[in-house]
C-alpha cells in the first residue's frame, strides 16, 4: 500500500466523505460515476476478475489487434501492452479519480463483501440490463434492507417496466426509439444518410449526476435513501420536447435539415486542406450585416437590410455564394473574417487540432497526468469549472484491483487474514483474469 | 413568505432559482429544478420575453410568445416576473429576489452582467451564499470569450462533428437543439452541485459552463476520441462503422420496407445470432459467415447486400421483434408521432398533461428519471409577467418582515 491513501475527502468540494460504489458497465454509466468522482466523492469501482468490465479482455495483444484489421488507436502508442485493460482510451476517458477492487459478485466471498461495502457507502451507480443485479442477489429491495441511507441509482434505457423494458440495445439503438434517428441526417434526405450518433449517451452523466445530488439533498431533509429509476431514453427524451408539441398542434414530423435550420441561415463548407471545413451561422440581422461586411456575396442576393423572411427565401443561393469564398481560403482566413465582423464561424475541429487548441490551453482545460501502467499523457478535462474550488483531478485511470487493500481492510475494515486468504484463493487480484 | 417555499412534497421543494436566461440551455438548466420541485423565477425582459417565445414551432406556424412550443417545454413548473435589468426600481426587485435565492442562472454574453452592475461580486456581496452558473459558448475568460456561436458553430468547436455524416461529404451536425440540452444539462448538474456546497459549507459559488468544453468532455465519444488522439494521434474517421471498436462488430442504419432499423452488433455472440437470423434459409450463408470476426472485400460486399436484402423486405417493428427475439440489438427509427403513441411510453406514463391559458391542453415529455418525492407537472410554462404582481408582494412583505 502507497503512504498516502488512495482518496482523501476535499472538504471544499460538494460531495466530500460521499462514498459511491460503481456497477457502471460500457459508456453512460461510467461516464456518470466520473462526473461524481469529479465533485470529491470517492468513486469505488467494484470489478470481477472472471469479467471484461473494462471493454477490453485481458488477452488483447498487438497480434490479436492486427488480425482483426483494427487501427489499435485507443492504445497509448497502439499497444495494448501487458495490462491492456488499463491501457485503453474507450475505459481511461471516465476514469479519472476512481478507486478500483477486486470483487467477484457470483462467489459467497465476494456477494459478502459487496454487502459490507453496501452497509458503509452513500450511493450504488449501476447501469446492467434489467434483472442483472436480482439475479446476483443485490437487486434494490435487499440493498436498502442492509443500507436504508442507500441511494441506489439504476439506469436501465427504457426503464423498469413497459413492454420494451427488456429490449437489448446500445446508444444508437435508443436514439431510433425517441425519435432523435428519424430527424437526423443530411438536409431533403433519407435518416440513414446520417449514420451512427450516440446521443443517449452523451445526455445520461449529467442527468444522473443531477438526480443522485437531488436525492442526496433530499435525504437531508428526509434521513432515507432510496431508489432511482433513470431511463435512459426517457432522460434523452426530453430534448425532443418542442417536437412532440409541435405534432399535437400541427400533427407533422420534424423533417430533415442537416446542417440547416428553420430560422437560423447556415452551412457547413469546404475550406482549403485536407477534409478541412467551416461552419457558419446567420441567426439575426446583426449578424447578416455583419456576414455583408466580411463577404462579397454578389448581385441578386437580399442585400444588407433585408429581412429574416427574404434571407430564408433566397437561403441556397446565400450559401452557395458564402461556399465560394471560402473555397480555396484556409480556415483561418475564413473564420477570423467572419468572426471579425461578429459572424458566429468556427473550424469543425479535430482531435489533434484540439490537442493544439490556443483557446483551451489559455484556459488549461486539458490535464497531464502519469500512471504506470500507461505513462504520461494529457486527458481530456472537465465539462465545467468554478472560481471558487476546483473539480477533482488526481490519478488517471485506477489499474485493475490497485486499491484492494484499502477497500478490504480500511474502507471495509476486514482483518488482514480474512483478505489474504481471498487472495490466495486467487478471488482477489490485481490482475483481471478474463 | 409565500406558500410556494413551505411546500415539502418534492425533492427540491424549498429551493429558490432565479432563471435570467433566454435561451435554451439555461432554461433547460432551471427545469430540471423546477419539475422537481424547486420554485424557478423567470426573470424576462418587459414586451418580448424569453427569445425561445419567439423560435417555435407555433400553431399553423403564427408567431404567438405564448404558444412557443420551445417556450412551453422548457418553463413547466416557473414563475415569471417581467424586469428591465436597467431600471433601478426593477434592479432592486432583482436583488431582493437574489437575497432570498439558493442559485442563479444567466446565458448572456461574457460581461454582459458587469456591465449592467449586477456580476457575480454584487449579487454575491448581496447573498454570499448564492450560487452564480453562467453559461456561454467558450466560457468567461481565454482568447475566444468573445467569440460568437449559434449552436452549429459549438458542435463544430466542441462535438464529435468532425466524425459525424459520411466520408466524402461535409461534416454532418445531429439534428433540433440538441446540442443546447447537452450543455443545459450540464449546467443544470453544475448548479446542484454549488447547491450542495453551499448548503455544507455555507459558501456560494461562481460557475463557468463553456459550451465547447461541456461537449468536448462529453461521453458521445468525443472524449474518448480525444484521449484516443492524445495516446495514438488517431483521428476519429467520418463514416466509418464504430470506428473504436474492433472484433465482430457490423453497426448502423438500414432501410427496412417502412422506414429505418438501427443495427448494432458488436460482439461474437450478437454476430452469430445475427449471421442466423438472416441467413435462416440459407445454410451457405450460415456456414460462411458464423464465427467471424472480420469481413472485408468481396465478403464485406455479400455481408452487406444479403442483410440490405433482408431487412428490406421487411416492415421496420418486425424486424426489430424479430432481432429482439433473438437477443440481437436492432431496433426500429420511430417518428415523433410514434413515440407519442408508443404503448411502452403511454403505459409508462412518459407523457404528462397539462392545461395552459392560451395554449390548451398539451402532453409534455414527462420525468427524465423517477423517484419517491420526484418529478411533478404542478403548472404549465407562465405567461409573460403572470407572476410579477405575486412576487413584488411577497418580496414586500419579506422586507417587512425583516424591518
Amino acid at each position: 500500500m502507497s503512504a498516502l491513501p488512495p482518496y482523501i475527502a476535499d472538504p471544499e468540494l460538494p460531495l466530500a466523505g460521499v462514498r459511491v460504489v460503481d456497477l457502471t458497465v460500457v459508456w453512460s454509466g461510467p461516464g456518470a460515476t466520473a462526473l461524481l468522482g469529479d465533485l470529491g466523492a470517492e468513486v469505488i469501482r467494484v470489478e470481477g476478475n472472471d469479467r471484461v468490465s473494462r471493454q477490453v479482455s485481458a488477452r488483447t495483444t498487438k497480434e490479436s489487434i492486427a488480425r482483426t484489421g483494427y487501427h489499435g488507436g485507443t492504445y497509448p502508442d497502439k499497444d495494448p501492452g501487458e495490462r491492456p485493460y488499463d491501457r485503453s482510451a474507450l475505459f481511461n476517458w471516465h476514469a479519472r479519480n476512481k478507486l478500483a477492487a477486486c470483487m467477484n459478485l457470483d462467489t459467497p466471498e465476494g456477494h459478502a463483501a459487496f454487502l459490507d461495502l453496501i452497509a458503509v457507502s452513500d450511493v450504488l451507480v449501476e447501469n446492467n440490463s434489467n434483472g442483472v443485479l436480482e439475479k446476483l442477489g443485490i437487486g434494490h429491495d435487499t440493498l436498502l434492507a442492509v443500507n436504508p441511507r442507500l441511494v441506489v441509482a439504476r439506469m436501465p434505457p427504457l426503464g423498469m417496466t413497459g413492454p420494451m423494458s427488456d429490449y437489448l440495445g446500445y446508444g444508437p439503438n435508443f436514439n431510433s426509439l425517441v425519435g432523435i434517428a428519424a430527424m437526423d441526417g443530411y438536409e431533403g434526405e433519407e435518416p440513414d444518410s446520417a449514420g451512427e450518433n450516440y446521443h443517449m449517451d452523451e445526455a445520461a452523466p449529467a442527468g444522473l449526476a443531477f438526480a443522485v445530488m437531488a436525492k442526496l439533498w433530499d435525504r437531508e431533509s428526509t434521513g432515507r435513501g432510496g431508489l432511482i429509476e433513470f431511463a435512459q431514453a426517457e432522460n434523452v427524451m426530453a430534448e425532443m420536447g418542442e417536437f412532440f408539441l409541435d405534432h399535437q398542434v400541427n400533427r407533422r414530423d420534424p423533417p430533415i435539415v442537416g446542417n440547416g435550420d428553420p430560422w437560423v441561415l447556415q452551412d457547413v463548407v469546404p475550406v482549403a486542406g485536407e477534409d478541412a471545413w467551416v461552419a457558419w451561422s446567420v441567426r439575426d440581422d446583426r449578424d447578416w450585416r455583419g456576414l455583408h461586411a466580411a463577404v462579397r456575396l454578389g448581385a441578386g442576393l437580399p442585400g444588407p437590410d433585408a429581412d429574416g423572411p427574404a434571407r430564408r427565401a433566397a437561403t441556397a443561393g446565400i450559401r452557395a455564394a458564402v461556399a465560394a469564398w471560402a473555397a480555396g481560403r484556409t480556415a483561418p482566413e475564413v473564420v477570423g473574417t467572419l468572426a471579425t465582423h461578429g459572424v458566429p464561424a468556427h473550424e469543425v475541429l479535430t482531435e489533434p487540432q484540439l490537442l493544439h487548441d490556443e483557446h483551451l490551453a489559455a484556459r488549461g482545460w486539458w490535464r497531464e497526468r502519469s500512471h504506470p501502467s500507461v505513462g504520461t499523457h494529457r486527458y481530456p478535462g472537465h465539462p465545467w469549472r468554478s472560481d471558487d474550488f476546483d473539480l477533482a483531478f488526481g490519478r488517471p485511470v485506477p489499474g485493475f484491483g490497485e486499491d484492494n487493500e484499502y477497500v478490504y481492510l480500511t474502507v471495509l475494515g476486514w482483518p488482514r487474514e480474512r483478505y489474504d486468504d481471498l487472495v490466495a484463493r486467487g478471488l482477489i487480484t490485481d490482475r483481471q483474469l478474463a | 413568505m409565500a406558500d410556494t417555499r413551505a411546500g415539502s412534497a418534492q425533492a427540491l421543494s424549498g429551493v429558490r432559482v432565479i432563471d435570467l436566461s433566454r435561451w435554451v440551455a439555461g432554461e433547460y438548466a432551471t427545469k430540471l429544478f423546477a419539475d422537481f420541485g424547486a420554485d424557478v423565477v423567470k426573470v424576462e425582459r418587459p414586451g418580448a420575453g424569453s427569445l425561445t417565445r419567439a423560435w417555435g414551432p407555433f400553431p399553423g406556424d403564427r408567431p404567438d410568445p405564448e404558444r412557443s412550443a420551445l417556450f412551453l417545454h422548457l418553463n413547466t413548473n416557473k414563475r415569471s416576473i417581467a424586469l428591465d435589468l436597467r431600471d433601478p426600481a426593477d434592479r432592486e426587485v432583482l436583488l431582493a429576489l437574489v437575497r432570498s435565492a439558493d442559485a442563479l442562472v444567466e446565458s448572456f454574453r461574457a460581461g454582459h452582467l458587469e456591465g449592467l452592475g449586477l456580476g457575480p461580486d454584487v449579487l454575491r456581496a448581496v447573498n454570499p451564499r448564492l450560487v452564480v452558473t453562467r453559461i456561454s459558448a467558450f466560457g468567461q475568460t481565454g482568447p475566444l470569450r468573445d467569440r460568437e456561436a449559434s449552436g452549429l458553430v459549438l458542435q463544430a468547436a466542441g462535438g464529435p462533428m468532425h466524425a459525424t455524416g459520411q466520408a466524402e461529404r461535409a461534416p454532418l451536425r445531429k439534428p433540433g437543439l440538441l446540442e443546447h440540452y447537452t450543455v443545459g444539462r450540464s449546467a443544470g448538474q453544475a448548479t446542484m452541485a454549488g447547491l450542495l456546497r453551499a448548503r455544507r459549507t455555507g459558501k456560494g459559488a461562481t460557475i463557468d459552463v463553456s459550451g465547447q468544453e461541456v461537449l468536448l468532455a462529453g461521453a458521445d465519444r468525443r472524449a474518448s476520441y480525444l484521449l484516443s488522439a492524445s495516446y495514438s494521434g488517431l483521428v476519429a474517421p467520418r463514416g466509418a462503422r464504430s470506428p473504436h471498436r474492433h472484433g465482430a462488430t457490423f453497426t448502423g442504419p438500414f432501410r427496412a420496407a417502412d422506414g429505418f432499423v438501427m443495427v448494432y452488433v458488436t460482439n461474437q455472440a450478437f454476430w452469430d445470432r445475427f449471421v442466423e437470423l438472416v441467413g435462416a434459409e440459407d445454410l451457405a450463408f450460415r456456414e460462411r459467415f458464423l464465427g467471424r470476426q472480420t469481413v472485408a472485400g468481396r465478403d464485406r460486399e455479400d455481408f452487406l447486400a444479403h442483410v440490405a436484402g433482408w431487412i428490406a423486405a421487411r416492415p421496420k417493428v418486425a424486424v426489430m421483434e424479430a432481432a429482439e427475439s433473438a437477443r440481437i440489438p436492432v431496433t426500429a427509427y420511430l417518428s415523433v408521432s410514434e413515440v407519442l403513441a408508443h404503448p411502452h411510453f403511454r403505459e409508462r406514463g412518459a407523457f404528462v398533461a397539462a392545461d395552459h391559458p392560451v395554449a390548451g391542453r398539451l402532453e409534455y415529455a414527462g420525468p427524465p428519471w423517477r423517484t419517491e418525492r420526484g418529478f411533478a407537472l404542478r403548472s404549465a410554462a407562465p405567461l409573460l409577467d403572470q407572476h410579477g404582481a405575486q412576487i413584488r408582494a411577497e418580496l414586500g412583505e419579506a422586507a417587512e418582515v425583516r424591518a
